[in-house]
């Protein structure tokens, strides 16, 4: 779906955010990518609908090269969904800020009416239709950018930093709605240093420092080596720390769990072994 | 908008970013006032290239030339505008004039803005009896710039992935593409400007009445010197300009 080939990027000449990336993203794939910041994710996940092109390097997105396509085709496959929303609303309505992209990349008025109603109550945001975007909270903004991306249905969903400014529960509500997308074949890639949420949603990961991929893999093979946990800046989630405890003690426990269930199953061993 | 740069203050050591910021804000206004006082090609000429030393002084001129590159559209727009409908007699002449007083007071200026960190600058506004709110205003509205610059890229970037196309079409559609980055740009400034006033105030910001300063600017001779040689040089251009008859060399004109 995506493929990148020794992609090397820098800012202006004198910020060198990416040396050397190169990986493959499968059609339904869902991935994670984290990093410590700075570590060049936003800019990596940029290069995926040819807001920033490669210095070197090539990008294959869809079984073309990315090169020869503009930012608009390349966001009819990829959806990007920004960290800031303010970043981009600006109309006076929920439903006319959803139509505008759609509009933008060439779907007829009936067509955006209907995808904006579905997506709109895929997210729980019927009613918001007439509102002003501005009078909402945070995460109802956040939820707004959200739809405005998903309503074009892109192959390739991106999210940068989805689950800031979330309650529990919309953290819950957006990855079952990931999960959803995904299982009817939506790859999703989010950017994130949101530990647990990757650990408990996310299969694979794609974990970088300084530029470069130091470990792409299964999420809890990679999150488990410590060298890599240290080189993103990332602590490793409550539950595996609990399981390590529980390791010391008792040497029989696994140390590498990373669901409750699995910590769950540790202790019941343990008592039962007594 | 990396034409901006030429207005954002490096931290160097050189004998401009020495000089006190009274001194070099006279000395600004005064490189000014000659760049306005020239509309021919060969004095303003002269003046630029007298104009660049002082940047190669000031450590800035990759900064400088990298300004005037991202210029180079609307330089060439000038250009190209005032010749076709410019009225004066040598139509082209006079707009290569234009476009070289205009360079000369960017530099002009930029030869202060590059030169002068924020804080000195409030520093200097308020030991010349500006209000400390007024100045401190004027260095936030500084210190802002970039930011401002940085935000609008990103805003760009996430209206080009819905399809905002910024660089095609004609001038009316290319005018109705900055309506999805400007409402962005105003409503997440108004909210930072809440945000930074509010942050403000709960520090304390206006708690007393006489504020005392850490370092004050002292005026050396160096900076006597500078401010001198600038009202001095103004006053001969002036004086050049209005009351001697201008040999012909310095009033040639390209012929079309």
């Amino acid at each position: 779906m995506i493929i990148m080939e020794d992609v090397h990027f820098s800012y202006e000449g004198l910020y060198t955010a990416l040396r050397g990336v190169s990986f493959q993203i499968n059609q339904g794939d869902r991935l994670a990518i984290m990093g410590a910041n700075g570590a060049g994710k936003t800019t990596l996940i940029k290069h995926m609908n040819g807001l920033l092109r490669p210095m070197r390097g090539r990008v294959f997105v869809d079984g073309g090269n990315a090169s020869s396509k503009s930012v608009a085709e390349l966001s009819r496959i990829v959806g990007l969904v920004w960290q800031n929303p303010d970043h981009q609303l600006f109309l006076d309505t929920v439903e006319k800020e959803i139509i505008f992209g759609l509009r933008n990349l060439g779907f007829s008025q009936e067509d955006a009416q209907q995808r904006c109603d579905r997506t709109l109550s895929k997210l729980s945001l019927e009613g918001f239709g007439e509102r002003s975007p501005f009078s909402l909270s945070g995460g109802e903004r956040k939820r707004v950018a959200l739809a405005s991306v998903l309503a074009i249905e892109p192959l390739v969903l991106a999210l940068d930093e989805p689950t800031i400014g979330q309650d529990a529960r919309q953290k819950e509500l957006l990855a079952d709605l990931l999960k959803e997308l995904n299982e009817k074949g939506c790859t999703v890639i989010v950017v994130t240093h949101d530990i647990e949420f990757v650990v408990e949603h996310f299969p694979r990961t794609i974990a970088m420092a300084d530029g470069k991929i130091v470990a792409d893999g299964p999420t809890r093979s990679v999150l488990s080596n410590q060298q890599v946990l240290d080189l993103c800046s990332l602590t490793i989630p409550q539950l595996t720390q609990t399981a390590r405890a529980l390791h010391r003690t008792f040497p029989t426990a696994s140390e590498r769990c990373f669901l409750l269930s699995e910590v769950e199953d540790a202790i019941v061993e343990i008592l039962e072994g007594q | 908008m990396s034409f901006l740069e030429v207005f954002q203050y490096t931290r160097q050591d050189s004998p401009i970013h020495n000089i006190d910021p009274r001194a070099k804000l006279v000395m600004s206004i005064a490189f000014a006032i000659i760049s306005l006082t020239f509309i021919n090609i060969v004095p303003l000429l002269i003046f630029f290239l007298f104009l660049v030393p002082l940047i190669i002084a000031a450590r800035s001129l990759r900064r400088w030339s990298r300004s005037m590159k991202g210029l180079s559209f609307l330089l060439l727009f000038i250009m190209v505008f005032n010749t076709l409908f410019s009225t004066v007699p040598n139509p082209f002449s006079h707009s290569i004039a234009l476009t070289l007083r205009l360079i000369c007071l960017m530099t002009s200026f930029s030869l202060f803005f590059l030169t002068v960190h924020p804080d000195e600058l409030s520093q200097a506004l308020i030991q010349m009896r500006v209000k400390f709110e007024f100045a401190f205003a004027m260095s936030m509205a500084m210190r802002y710039v970039p930011t401002l610059g940085q935000e609008a890229y990103a805003i760009m970037d996430a209206q080009r992935a819905r399809g905002v196309e910024l660089d095609k079409g004609s001038l009316l559609s290319r005018i109705r593409g900055i309506i999805p980055i400007i409402v962005p740009l105003i409503i997440v400034s108004i909210r930072r400007a809440l945000s930074i006033a509010e942050s403000m105030e709960s520090r304390g910001f206006g708690g007393s009445e006489n504020r005392t300063y850490m370092e004050q600017l002292r005026f050396r001779c160096r900076d006597w010197g500078v401010l001198a040689a600038s009202v001095l040089l103004l006053l001969l251009i002036l004086y050049l300009r209005f009351f001697v008859p201008l040999p012909d060399w310095v009033l040639w004109e390209l012929p079309y």
